[in-house]
């Protein structure tokens, strides 16, 4: 007799059914409490047509994490490609150091942060020591605060993918583009960064997301001026008790984020077509 | 709400500056270590609470050692009933989210007077026994059918005295003044106090605020809003002081002391309009300890327990016995002490427990 | 498409890594339109070699010479050298038409230009038809021309192949290696090969550099190599042979070169006695191992057709050869 499904499935059907339910039920609640409360309706969903408030919190949140993804990849980039091209006791210096880098708090960075930029800080005080500027340059406490310190945080999330990508390309490639007659930048465009787009891309999105989440640095080098979703939401749970507009903004994000999936999944899945990163 | 930052800033922080005003000023590596280690101790806090005992749910740190010192051990000596702690803060959503899971683990919480209001409307909190509890051993109007005042915090301002070396800055009038007395400010972030500052420097009288005419206080906050960061935590408008960020600083008053002392007074506080704020004891509709959790309360009204509280954690007794018992010298930064009294507003937790939603959420919109 | 232009001059060249030596003082004249092998066992210094031509190795001493002007400190992408590399090396994001376009575009040619010259090239590699493929959508034959296209588009004066058909079977080997034959000769480019086959270097070449320890061992023809070995290890490496130590010197002899018959039916000048050790058939050849007393074993091919009912293990047989089937060694004898 055979089962009408793989036995294996039956396995582990009971984990899948676990797993389902501590992922799935807090999703479900949420979307159900932003239907639901205070009253059943779509009234929450409204007010993105009617708040401002909402829809530049929206905007900000997009503007800063679309920078700062671009800015944390491009940086990534360079450190990967730095990494890469390292020798190996170099190169694992370098890890380390990345990965150490992971383990300093949010609270430690955003304190440096004002330490080092904020308007007695170390650079501003430098500066104005030697007469170069007449007021401090305002680093920190505004967008530009939340830029560097979100960046400097998500570099290293930005690194690691590149960084595996980069480690798969065949060397002969580039020695062939080369003896082809292409020039470094030529090299670089046509075949060295189509090669690490996976990579490329897969950092995007984790930066990008993780972005989305980030409270503490906003609210600390934002000066407060630069409210991010985040902690919109924590505000409404916790302390205006707007249930509703906190679970339809987390909604809103959630569906972003799985929009966003889905877009690049239909992209990365036409570079593999292509050729994607192996050879 | 939140002064539930303030709350966890004063316990952590804040209490042992103030108990310590002798202390040196820390690097921020350390500051930061101590801040890693406390969220540390506030994840690992919380209590199962069971029959016969009393579980405080508060912001831990030194306010867990306080509590214990101050109320607990008399509390347990009268009644045999222990005290236990869970520290991961009593903010109003996560105790609508307790009220309503049906699984109440906390009896008292060390919130303010206006979560009792809009808690206690929603029914999520138990109705006092002010058999047990002594109504006349606080501030007038500060005990609620849902929650009684058992000290008292404020927000006020630090000023920068080298920038005004002559003719300081004396009233939120002057706070709101930017062409008189330039410079940076700070403001509270979550609109509580900032709200009624505004409307002191717009000319509305200390007595008069209530109802907060919301628009006419964003008026004035927008006004200097180029020239204003907003702190969310105790430490932080500490820091944007002690960092010199601002020349003017809302600060919680209590914390004023400390940073006199750590700025060796190149700044200075101004107590002249300071706003009271009613710290209050609530109880989670159902909590698992019962009806012994209103002794508690009243032992925390008790001389004493309001004497030691100031001296551990920094805070004004509400209790006008214990007013009347504290030292000459700590005068001055009680909030409600002979002198300052003609000078503060009070702030209406009525007003705040109904409107906290508009007035948080058109303030986030006017300072972002 | 025909080069002016392909003549290789390497002048002492050497590659040194620290105090290791991978290139060791190279002195090699390559004609325009030649077909070079370099051969020798792994890590005798091919692949290092063909880099320092192709401009991926820095040159430690010496200098490299196309028709006679220095390229040693022209960069890679300047040289205009074809390489065809082990593995292949396509770029795996493009289609085989834009790889073999890569050359051109990337020289800014014209778009009429590019796709006529893909389209030569395809044709030559007879690959017509799989333009729109991506490489990994080709056998590993496939693969190895689409290579051979590339470098060859843009139409080098050398073309360097470092072991270009390893990865091929040895049927397909065979097959690829005609084509690569004939193309060479459609093109009149320099070809300089590596490989570590001897026979792929004996069928394909016009001379073969055999290389030893960053050393050249001997360069010549494959028929001058294979006649008139210069060392012990010319002789072994190019060919089997056997090694006889006569009057303090070593001679090589092919087993090819030497007759075998019954003892006592032998006639030759040069005559020795031993025991069949053992036979093997190989098809068009029979294997015979020979125990000659005073001398090693002695391995001597008969041709199967010409040999009649092989000679059982243990059967004693007479030697022969010819004075000129001994080739007289630069080695000294032990
Ligand atoms: N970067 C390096 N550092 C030190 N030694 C090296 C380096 N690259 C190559 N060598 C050494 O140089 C010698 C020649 O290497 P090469 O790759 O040229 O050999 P090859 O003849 O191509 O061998 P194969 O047939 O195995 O490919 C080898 O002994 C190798 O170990
Ligand atoms: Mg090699």
């Amino acid at each position: 007799m055979r089962l009408p499904v793989n036995s294996g499935w039956l396995l582990v059907l009971p984990f899948l059914l676990l797993v389902g339910g501590l992922f799935l039920g807090p999703i479900l609640n949420v979307l159900w409490i932003s239907v639901t409360d205070p009253t059943p309706g779509v009234q929450n969903y409204a007010q993105l047509g009617s708040s401002d408030t909402l829809r530049r919190i929206l905007w900000t949140t997009f503007r800063v994490c679309v920078i700062c993804t671009a800015f944390s990849v491009i940086l990534g980039y360079s450190i990967a490609y730095a990494m890469v091209h390292a020798t190996g006791p170099a190169q694992s210096r370098m890890l380390g150091l990345l990965l150490v880098s992971f383990w300093i708090s949010v609270l430690v960075r955003t304190f440096s942060w004002l330490m080092l930029l904020g308007r007695n800080g170390v650079v501003n005080s430098t500066l104005d020591a030697l007469g170069i500027i007449s007021a401090p340059i305002p680093f920190m406490r505004n967008e530009l605060g939340v830029l560097i310190g979100m960046v400097h945080y998500m570099v290293p999330y930005a690194v690691l993918p590149i960084f595996a990508a980069m480690q798969s390309i065949d060397g002969r490639v580039v020695q062939a583009s080369r003896s082809l007659g292409a020039t470094g930048a030529q090299t670089f465009w046509r075949v060295y960064l189509p090669l690490t787009k996976p990579g490329v891309v897969a950092a995007s999105l984790v930066v990008f997301i993780i972005n989305l989440g980030f409270y503490v640095i906003p609210a600390v080098l934002g000066g407060g001026k630069v409210l991010m979703v985040a902690e919109y939401i924590s505000v409404q749970v916790l302390i205006t008790l707007q249930w509703g507009t906190a679970a339809m903004l987390a909604a809103i994000l959630l569906f972003g984020v799985l929009a966003l999936m889905f877009v690049m999944s239909r992209f990365m899945k036409l570079s593999t077509v292509f050729g994607g990163a192996r050879t | 709400m939140h002064d539930k930052n303030f709350m966890r800033e004063t316990l952590l922080q804040g209490a042992q500056a103030f108990q310590a005003g002798k202390l040196q000023r820390r690097s921020f590596l350390a500051l930061c270590g101590m801040a890693g280690f406390a969220s540390a101790s506030v994840l690992a806090g919380r209590a199962e609470a069971a029959a016969g005992e009393i579980v405080m749910w508060n912001w831990g740190g030194q306010s867990e050692e306080c509590h214990q010192s101050a109320i607990g051990a008399a509390f347990t000596k009268d009644t045999g009933v222990p005290l236990k702690f869970d520290t991961s803060g009593p903010l109003q959503g996560k105790i609508k989210e307790m009220v309503d899971s049906g699984n109440v683990t906390a009896d008292v919480c060390d919130a303010d007077l206006f979560d009792a209001v809009a808690l206690g409307k929603t029914g999520h909190l138990e109705a006092l026994d002010y058999s047990v509890i002594d109504k006349t051993k606080t501030i007038d109007g500060y005990a609620l059918e849902f929650g009684i005042s058992i000290i008292l915090y404020g927000y006020a301002f630090m000023y920068d005295t080298q920038a005004y070396p002559d003719g300081p800055p004396t009233s939120w009038a002057d706070f709101f003044d930017t062409a008189k007395f330039p410079g940076t400010r700070s403001l509270y972030k979550w609109a509580n106090g900032s709200l009624e500052a505004a409307l002191m420097a717009d000319g509305v009288a200390a007595d008069q605020l209530y109802p907060l005419d919301i628009d006419r206080a964003l008026k004035r906050i927008t006004a200097i809003k180029a020239d204003t960061i907003y702190w969310g935590s105790g430490s932080e408008a500490h820091d944007m002081i002690v960092n010199g960020e601002v020349s003017m600083g809302m600060v919680w008053q209590n914390r004023g002391r400390s940073i006199e002392t750590e700025t060796n007074g190149r700044y200075k506080l101004v107590m002249n309009q300071a706003l009271a704020m009613p710290g209050a004891y609530i109880v989670p509709k159902g909590n698992p300890g019962g009806a012994d959790v209103m002794k508690f309360i009243a032992t925390a009204q008790s001389v004493p327990a309001q004497l030691d509280l100031f001296a551990c954690l920094g805070m004004t007794p509400t209790n006008p016995e214990a007013i009347a018992q504290m030292a000459e010298a700590d005068q001055p930064y009680s909030i409600t002490s002979a002198a300052n009294m003609p000078n503060i507003a009070l702030n209406d937790p009525t007003w705040w427990g109904e409107n906290t939603d508009a007035a948080v959420n058109a303030f986030l919109a006017a300072i972002s | 498409m025909t080069n002016t232009s392909g003549s290789l001059h390497l002048k002492s060249l050497s590659k040194r890594y620290g105090a290791f030596t991978a290139v060791d003082t190279i002195d090699l004249h390559i004609q325009k339109g030649e077909f070079l092998t370099l051969l020798g066992p792994s890590g005798s210094g091919k692949t290092t070699l063909l880099m320092m031509m192709a401009g991926f190795q820095d040159i430690t001493s010496g200098d490299i010479l196309l028709d006679g002007a220095s390229i040693a400190h022209t960069p890679a992408e300047k040289r205009n050298f074809g390489m065809v590399f082990q593995g292949y090396a396509l770029f795996p994001h493009m289609t085989v038409q834009d790889n073999i376009a890569y050359p051109l575009s990337v020289r800014h040619r014209p778009k009429a230009e590019i796709d006529a010259r893909v389209a030569e090239m395809l044709d030559l590699v007879r690959l017509t038809g799989f333009a729109k493929r991506m490489p990994k959508e080709l056998s590993g034959g496939q693969q190895q021309r689409v290579a051979l296209a590339r470098a060859l588009c843009f139409a080098p004066p050398v073309l360097l192949l470092d072991e270009p058909l390893g990865a091929l079977d040895k049927k397909l080997r065979i097959e690829v290696q005609a084509q690569l034959k004939d193309i060479h000769r459609t093109v009149g480019t320099t070809f300089i090969y590596v490989t570590h086959d001897q026979e792929e270097a004996l069928s394909m070449s016009d001379r073969i550099v055999i290389m030893q320890n960053g050393r050249i061992e001997q360069v010549g023809t494959p028929s001058d190599l294979y006649q008139h070995p210069k060392t012990t290890f010319a002789a072994s490496f190019l060919g089997k042979s056997n090694f006889l130590h006569r009057d303090g010197a070593v001679f090589a002899l092919r087993p090819e070169k030497i007759d075998l018959d019954p003892e006592g039916k032998g006639k030759g000048a040069n005559k020795v006695t031993g025991t069949v050790q053992s036979v093997t058939y190989f098809g068009a050849v029979l294997k015979y191992q020979v125990e000659v007393p005073g001398l090693d074993l002695i391995e001597v091919d008969v041709d199967a057709w010409r040999g009649g009912q092989a000679l059982p293990a243990g059967a004693r047989v007479d030697l022969t050869w010819v004075d000129s089937a001994a080739v007289r060694l630069s080695d000294q004898s032990l």
